[in-house]
């Protein structure tokens, strides 16, 4: 179960994450300015809802064509002298990987930021073969030497870390002796690295989008390690899941676009860079040999379903910033690499409803992240669609509520029912009345009560004064 | 040229065709015509001055300096700004630019190294050991503030990336509005069957990473500052 | 202009008076009301939880309960949101279908009913006091409701509106989400009223008493002396 992190109960992370000050201040503070970063962005651009739409025809059209442009995409890879392996799971990958480490005779291994080789968990494929894998994104760095802490954010893996931890844990397991200023341990990072990215045998990235028509990867970073992964180790190997994809370079540029300002609020980030197989003739830096792994672990699955468009998701975390949920909670609650509203779609889908069947629910269903998406994935519907699947297909919710709903739909579609309950509610409810206010309430209500005062039913219903009214004017 | 291979194309993607519910598509596909493409809109009539001044706003907000000059002010401007950083030994690319923009006598000091000419091929390690990398811009992005570099044979990748500053030379006959503009030329290039430089680099700024409470730290693996400058060769 | 009242389930049992505002209001500017007796709940919390075959007997029942109406207007943005997802709940049926849209394009949230509709920006009410107001989700993101509220709120006498700090955030509120997740439910709210608070509002407003119960409820739990009111009632406030 490589996506899922930790054998906890989803309650039980939820009260961890509530009852971590630390973190809870950290990404409030963080979901504030980028939201204001990501507002400034779209104002900039102008005609954000026109951007939104061609993105979001862009990613329907390239998913309802998927066979053809991986196709392309591969055919224009090998053509450019790079090779390209489709990975029916997490396995295959790994082997695949594993077999280009051993043929080159690879020890130490430079990665940059990557999800979805976090999601097959290469690394620990790789380091039970014998290599060594470092990560050399700052936040992914800081993960990866304090004991493989999982992520909590997709594009600010070390969200949930303040900076005096940070410190700390460079003290501890890095001899570290500065102080926490985010400028020294930034510097501290780099010069640990730059050594490791000149020694090493092999870089892995990841892959913000493939380009079909020339048979390219673009890595859009800011702290340069993508490049320099890709420009000192002799062997480089991308690996992407298989919708991270566009037809051409001017897909490239408006989704390019849209995930910089959506991501961080920025134009373009400080690198973007696009690899088009390895070095050429006459070339005297750039992989001598270029790889690209195309993963399937279960995308294909949502193929044709209703959840189709979570596949045309590009990884920006908009929907993870604006999210109330991921505010009070953090990362880590959501149990999965991918957290927030759109991990909380993904992870099921990806990984079946057995670990992941809480996720779903933890929505007010507020829809800031439908709003906030930039390709315009319906995440609120789709969340409700999984509920549907639960409650109707799967059938996995409690007989109590199943009951209840089928009683909600009788008397909802039939008046006398739905009057007499309406009637009898006052009544009911009387016994635990006070001021016009229930201070503890029976049953399902306690969810209620235990936060918040619930309002007593008015004597009179709408409908009684509504028809008592009439009769008077008559 | 090397020739790659391709493993588990066929099955992965009938797959993928058979969950589409339909036959597998291998020729026909068209992008569809886009209802809307307000990417064409920004800066369509703006001049370069207009860009120029977009340019150098945007520029403040990625922490890069901003010089400008034209082709017989140039090396002064260079020397300058290597005395402002600190900078002795330099990589620069072998690019006849630098001839033509009146850099001949720069191309020539002992403490320049041109991309290509190491002995031993330790191009890698001299530039690594560099305190300043200088290219040309083949492209430059009003919007974002960004230099875009085709990189391929004398134009080393490793350049604009090792050395601790990095200095991009901007004439403005390169600047245009926006990604769309170059994309597109890109495009074009790729849909004549033409193949892509291995390594296209839009660089806007130095490196920086924000990783630590969203605290934005100029300067990680790649250069920790950048200078563009601005050359007039109008 | 005779105009079709879905007094919602929380208005018809719970908040009366909020209807009884509504009433008045419209008829002030010369709405003829009608109120369909057969009338139940919109389906939400069914649907909500995913239980569509459920919602789907309550939004048959509604469409055929509201299907003479000219106009359907309600005191909820929330619950206006749920009529229009009707076509796309029954998509499997055209006949339904077909019916559902009908309902849908006539169905209007009460601010939205009134500015866009009637075009009244000025409903001629006095309220003396300082006070915010609670955009409600629903009705800005899904009824894509942003300024009518506004604009009404603004011509109100004696009104001084203060801006509600992060007004975009989510109360906490959700439905079965606040029995369900109590304990994050609780963090939002607490959220939210401590923005609340930071306006120095007398009273908060809003257009959705799912919301509004939410945060008075918590309010009042917390002892703060803040009063609660739906915009109906302070759009049909008087001068004494």
């Amino acid at each position: 179960m490589p996506m899922k992190i930790g054998e906890r109960s989803f309650e039980s992370r939820v009260n961890k994450g509530l009852d971590d000050s630390y973190m809870r201040e950290t990404v409030r503070e963080a979901q504030g300015r980028l939201h204001t970063n990501k507002a400034k962005a779209e104002e900039d651009l102008g005609q954000w809802e026109e951007w939104r739409t061609l993105s979001e025809e862009i990613r329907s059209h390239t998913l309802e064509n998927l066979d053809f442009y991986l196709e392309q995409l591969s055919e224009n890879v090998v053509k450019n002298g790079g090779h390209v392996f489709f990975a029916q799971t997490a396995e295959e990958a790994n082997e695949y990987v594993k077999e280009v480490a051993a043929k080159k005779e690879a020890n130490k291994i430079i990665k940059s930021k990557s999800m979805v080789t976090e999601e097959i968990s290469m690394n620990d494929a790789l380091e039970r073969a014998g290599c060594e894998v470092i990560e050399s994104d700052l936040g992914e760095y800081i993960l990866q030497i304090d004991d493989h802490d999982p992520p909590s954010h997709i594009v600010a893996p070390a969200l949930h870390k303040n900076k005096e931890q940070i410190r700390e844990t460079f003290e501890r397991l890095k001899g570290y002796d500065k102080t926490s200023k985010p400028e020294e341990l930034t510097q501290f990072a780099r010069e640990q690295l730059r050594q490791e990215f000149l020694e090493a045998d092999i870089g892995i990235t990841g892959c913000n989008f493939a380009v079909a028509e020339s048979g390219s990867v673009a890595l859009v970073t800011n702290e340069g390690n993508a490049r320099l992964a890709t420009t000192i180790p002799k062997t480089q190997i991308s690996v992407m899941g298989m919708e991270r994809i566009v037809p051409t370079w001017e897909e490239l540029d408006v989704l390019v676009s849209m995930l910089c300002r959506s991501a961080v609020g920025q134009k373009l980030t400080s690198y973007v860079t696009g690899l088009s197989g390895p070095r050429e003739e006459g070339d005297l830096d750039g992989p001598e040999e270029f790889h690209l792994v195309i993963v399937d672990n279960g995308r294909s699955n949502i193929l044709g379903t209703a959840f189709q468009s979570a596949l045309h998701c590009i990884r920006c975390a908009a929907c993870i910033n604006v999210c109330p949920i991921y505010r009070h909670v953090g990362g880590h609650s959501y149990g999965s690499i991918y957290p927030g509203p759109i991990g909380a779609v993904l992870s099921p889908l990806l990984e079946g409803y057995e670990d992941h069947k809480d996720l779903p629910y933890a929505s007010s269903l507020c829809a800031a992240c439908t709003d906030a998406c930039p390709v315009k994935i319906p995440l609120h519907e789709l969340l409700i669609e999984h509920r549907k699947v639960i409650a109707e297909k799967e059938k996995k919710t409690s007989i109590g509520e199943r009951y209840a709903m089928k009683g909600f739909g009788l008397a909802a579609s039939s008046p006398g029912l739905f009057q007499m309950a309406a009637k009898t509610a006052p009544y009911m409810l009387s016994p635990f009345s006070k001021d016009g206010f229930i201070e503890k309430g029976p049953g399902p209500l306690s969810g209620w009560t235990d936060v918040r005062s619930f309002p007593a039913p008015e004597k009179e219903r709408f409908r009684d004064w509504f028809k008592n009214r009439k009769k008077e004017d008559s | 040229m090397r020739q790659g291979t391709i493993q588990n194309k066929e099955s992965f993607l009938n797959n993928i065709a058979e969950k589409l519910g339909r036959e597998r598509k291998t020729s026909g596909v068209e992008r569809p015509s886009y209802q809307k493409q307000p990417q064409w809109d920004i800066m369509a009539d703006y001049t370069t001055d207009q860009l120029v001044d977009v340019l150098k706003e945007q520029c403040t907000a990625i922490h890069t300096d901003v010089r400008e000059t034209n082709i017989d002010g140039l090396a002064a401007v260079i020397d300058n700004v290597m005395k402002e950083y600190g900078a002795e030994k330099a990589s620069i690319w072998d690019d006849p630019r630098f001839v033509e923009y009146g850099l001949a006598p720069f191309v020539e000091r002992p403490d320049v190294n041109i991309w290509g000419s190491a002995p031993d091929e330790d191009d890698i390690k001299i530039t690594e050991q560099a305190d300043v990398g200088i290219t040309f811009s083949d492209y430059t992005l009003a919007e974002s503030g960004t230099v875009v570099l085709m990189n391929g044979g004398g134009k080393g990748q490793s350049v604009s990336l090792l050395p601790t500053y990095y200095i991009a030379l901007i004439p403005l006959s390169t600047i245009v509005p926006r990604m769309s503009q170059v994309n597109k030329k890109i495009h074009e290039e790729a849909k004549a069957g033409h193949r892509v430089p291995s390594c296209i680099n839009f660089i806007s700024g130095p490196s920086n990473s924000a990783d630590i409470e969203l605290n934005l730290v100029v300067g990680v693996h790649g250069p920790v500052r950048a200078c563009y400058i601005l050359i007039d060769d109008r | 202009m005779k105009v079709s009242l879905f007094i919602t389930c929380l208005g018809d049992v719970f908040y009366p008076g909020v209807g009884k505002d509504m009433v008045e209001l419209l008829e002030r500017h010369g709405c003829e009301i009608d109120f369909p007796e057969n009338q139940t709940c919109c389906g939400q919390p069914a649907y909500n939880s995913g239980y569509h075959k459920d919602t789907k007997k309550a939004a048959k029942h509604m469409i055929n309960t509201f299907e003479h109406a000219n106009a359907v207007v309600t005191p909820s943005g929330s619950c206006a949101a749920m009529l229009k997802e009707y076509p796309q709940l029954l998509e499997d049926e055209p006949k339904w279908k077909e019916k559902a849209e009908a309902l849908a394009e006539k169905t209007y949230e009460l601010t939205q009913f009134l500015y866009r509709v009637l075009h009244v920006t000025n409903t001629g009410a006095f309220l003396e006091a300082k006070a915010t107001y609670h955009t409600s989700c629903h009705m800005t993101r899904l009824l894509g409701e942003k300024e009518a509220p506004f604009q009404l709120l603004s011509n109100v006498k004696g009104l001084q509106l203060k801006d509600l700090p992060n007004k975009q955030n989510c109360c906490g509120f959700g439905g079965t989400f606040a029995v369900k997740m109590t304990s994050i439910s609780e963090q939002m709210v607490d959220e939210k009223v401590n923005h609340v608070e930071e306006t120095e509002a007398d009273i908060l407003i809003g257009a959705d008493s799912g919301c509004l119960m939410n945060i008075g409820g918590r309010m009042n739990r917390k002892n703060k002396p803040i009063k609660v009111m739906h915009i109906a009632q302070v759009l049909n406030s008087r001068e004494a």
